[in-house]
């Protein structure tokens, strides 16, 4: 078994940046509260250029460095770059998982295991396969070092050495270690890379066990007594025998993406800016995994306790930030925050992209992934509920039309069919119906006014009469049709509505 | 010098030769392409299957040029565009509607053989709307026709500026669609490369009691890019039965 690992060394300062890309290169320090006397969690290589680090209170650090970027840590921002690790992880290999947080002097850090077993012939070597992993992470904006070895615990050991030895001046640096290497390569490490805990490392370093080495010239049965199941435990990583269950495949398909704002806001337009943030955040963790975005739920947690929660629906996986935008937009116009926003989550669960078989000899039509985005962009134009394909309902209602998914059949299936009769004259709806002003000699319309129709009636066929929906007030409905040609030419549908007394155009004949 | 070759005896009859390549023709007809160093030329069109008009059009409307069928209520604009959605989805090709009039009427359209399940209805809420709806479809490349629907709203169409038709001109040659606009009067100005002008002359009611049975139209070219505009053609569209 190979697996890799990767790892962000200061989660809270990547997750920072990774939200806000605009501090790349400007001195940055994240600390545990708001205030002066906060402490600082960990500080951005050009803040600790000057002279601040973790650990100072916060006026301490801002004496130090005046234009320092002070940021308070944020759980919600943690959350989703531990998630987007994940799915950089998933892009690479279809086994991964988050590794458990650490304690001790790798509180900060956030690593994930993928399985890297059997992946030479898409990545040639392991260290082809770990370069491109640290890629893609570097792309969702976590810098990572990777390092692959034989199991889970000794891969992570190996990328931890790889920070200590290379200093914290670069990111993206890769190990893949061979399994006859590893003893080797363990023995000569600090045991605190194995992250004993405090209350261990405290014991062994009074046994005078400072390195790997040490610890396994130590007799195992004696280790256990006199130390513990722990130290028993560390004793097996340190021998690479540590026992791990295998690595699980993606199967949760919900992505998340969420800030909590620094003051609260209720107008739309700065919303509208954080939302794209948070949706180009989420359309690149997507795109790493080939997926596309499905119906969106907005959540925003408001000021006075409250939360707005609304789903925007998404007409086809799409990875267009401008359709999604324009979709929140319309989503946020339609019903507006009743309080000030103060965090804001979006969620989608990840839908493949329409796939297509194509044949030689038939109309390609458009590529799934282009009509998945147009819906959606027609979608956000026209509203939710006017985009699909057009169906001609069964009932007797001649206003009924109604609207399905559109999602056209492969050409093969409607060969079949006869061919379409020729010539025929079509009806444009009124909708909503158009009144009129009739007046009738006998049962026969002859005189029309209307926005449509005027003047004598010249011709008239009917009436047909059309009834239905009784078993409802509602739904009853009751009309006498008649075709009416008009004096200035227009010909039309016109009834007489029984259920409302009124005369109507429901259809022009063009 | 060598003779020419006989005719090969494997070849099926003249007769039965012509039912299958009529067949082949349907079936395949927008994707037969015919060889030239003009690529607007051996673009295919979308016939109406009406054989009157499709003989004025020299074929049908072209794919990747902006038509326009214009001229009052009840002069069979719509029932044109219909024949040649219909005559689209036929040969399997996917087709959308921008209604911005909000007419469309799906009984009316199956009755006139549009599949369908092959048509995008986009049912936009104003003009510009609907103009960036048109774009949007003709950006997607794979639609082959994009029927717009001006009829509503006219003065609203009239004022867009000849710019917009330009883009959309532009989008419709890029995707190789054919763009059909539906309006009263001409809005596209010089953009269109086919503008037909479709005039009511009768209305036919026939028996008694009546029974109204078509409406006779006049079809003729105000404008078109390709060749010269023949002689007016006169239509029968004749009512068909719903379902």
């Amino acid at each position: 078994m190979r697996i890799a690992c990767a790892r962000v060394a200061e989660l809270p300062l990547a997750a920072e940046l990774r939200a806000h890309p605009e501090l790349r290169g400007r001195p940055v320090a994240i600390s545990d509260g708001a205030g002066a006397r906060a402490d600082l969690l960990c500080v951005s290589r050009e803040a600790a250029r000057a002279g601040v680090r973790a650990g100072m209170v916060a006026a301490h650090a801002r004496s130090l460095c005046a234009g320092l970027a002070l940021r308070v840590a944020s759980p919600a921002l943690e959350q989703t770059a531990r998630n987007a690790l994940l799915d950089a992880a998933f892009s690479c290999a279809p086994r991964a998982a988050l590794a458990p947080r650490s304690g001790g002097a790798f509180a900060g850090e956030a690593a994930v295991f993928v399985d890297a077993a059997g992946t030479s012939a898409l990545f040639r070597s392991e260290a082809g396969f770990a370069t491109a992993l640290a890629a893609r992470t570097g792309a969702l904006g976590l810098p990572a070092d990777v390092a692959i070895a034989s199991s889970r615990s000794v891969a992570q050991i190996a990328v931890r050495q790889l920070a200590c030895a290379s200093g914290a001046d670069a990111d993206g640096r890769v190990l893949a270690l061979p399994p006859e290497r590893e003893r080797a390569f363990l023995a000569a490490l600090p045991i605190d890379l194995l992250d004993p805990g405090d209350a261990l490392a405290d014991a062994l370093t009074r046994f005078g066990v400072h390195t790997v080495r040490d610890l396994l010239a130590l007799p195992r049965r004696g280790l256990a007594t006199r130390l513990g199941a722990d130290a028993l435990a560390l004793w097996r990583i340190a021998r690479g025998e540590s026992i791990e269950t295998p690595l699980p495949e993606a199967r949760d398909r919900d992505l998340a993406e969420a800030i909590d704002l620094e003051a609260p806001e209720s107008r739309l337009e700065p919303l509208l800016f954080v939302l794209q943030g948070l949706l180009s955040r989420l359309i690149e963790r997507l795109d790493a995994r080939h997926l596309g975005c499905g119906d969106l739920d907005l959540s925003l947690d408001l000021a006075d306790g409250g939360r707005h929660a609304r789903r925007i629906g998404v007409a086809a996986p799409c990875g267009e930030l401008r359709v999604l935008i324009r979709l929140a937009r319309h989503a946020l116009e339609a019903r507006p925050l009743a309080a000030p926003a103060v965090g804001v989550r979006i969620a989608t669960r990840a839908t493949p992209l329409r796939r297509d078989q194509l044949d030689l000899f038939r109309p390609a039509g458009p590529a799934p992934a282009v009509l998945g985005e147009t819906l959606a962009a027609l979608h956000s134009l026209c509203g939710e509920t006017r985009v699909g394909a057009p169906v001609a309902v069964d009932t007797h209602h001649p206003d009924d039309a109604a609207l399905a998914p559109f999602a056209p059949p492969a050409a093969r299936e409607t060969r079949e069919r006869e061919p379409p009769f020729t010539g025929a004259l079509a009806l444009r709806a009124l909708r909503p119906p158009v009144p009129a002003q009739v007046r009738q000699q006998g049962q026969q319309p002859a005189w029309i006014r209307s926005a449509i129709a005027n003047g004598r009636v010249v011709r008239c066929a009917g009436p047909w009469r059309t009834t239905g929906g009784w078993w409802s007030p509602e739904e009853r409905f009751a009309f006498d049709q008649f075709d009416v040609q008009s004096e200035d030419g227009v010909v039309v549908r016109l009834r007489f509505d029984h259920v409302r007394r009124e005369w109507q155009i429901d259809a022009i004949y063009d | 010098m060598a003779s020419p070759s006989p005719v090969p005896t494997g070849l099926p009859a003249p007769s039965t030769r012509g039912a299958k390549l009529d067949r082949l023709l349907r079936d395949l007809g927008s994707e037969l392409r015919r060889g030239g160093s003009d690529p607007r030329a051996a673009r295919a069109d979308l016939a109406t299957g009406i054989p009157a008009l499709d003989g004025l059009l020299g074929g049908g409307l072209a794919r990747g040029e902006l038509s326009e069928l214009h001229g009052p209520l009840s002069s069979g604009r719509t029932s044109l565009a219909l024949a040649l959605l219909a005559r689209a989805t036929e040969i399997g090709e996917v087709v959308a509607v921008v209604d911005a009039a909000d007419a469309f009427h799906p009984a009316s359209a199956r009755s006139a053989g549009v599949q369908l399940e092959r048509v995008l209805w986009a049912r936009p809420p104003g003009v510009g709307e609907a103009v960036r709806a048109s774009e949007r479809l003709l950006q997607a490349r794979g639609f082959a026709a994009v029927l717009l629907d001006a009829t509503g709203r006219a003065a609203e169409w009239e004022a867009l500026p000849a710019a917009i038709w330009q883009r959309l001109t532009r989008a419709a040659a890029a995707g190789d669609a054919a763009l059909i606009v539906v309006s009263l009067r001409r809005v596209t100005g010089s953009h269109a490369g086919l503008a037909l002008q479709l005039q009511p002359r009768q209305a036919r009611f026939t028996g008694t009691p009546a029974l109204f049975e078509g409406i006779e139209v006049e079809a003729a070219i105000d404008r078109q890019r390709r060749g010269r505009p023949g002689r007016p053609a006169s239509l029968s569209l004749r009512t068909a039965r719903e379902g």
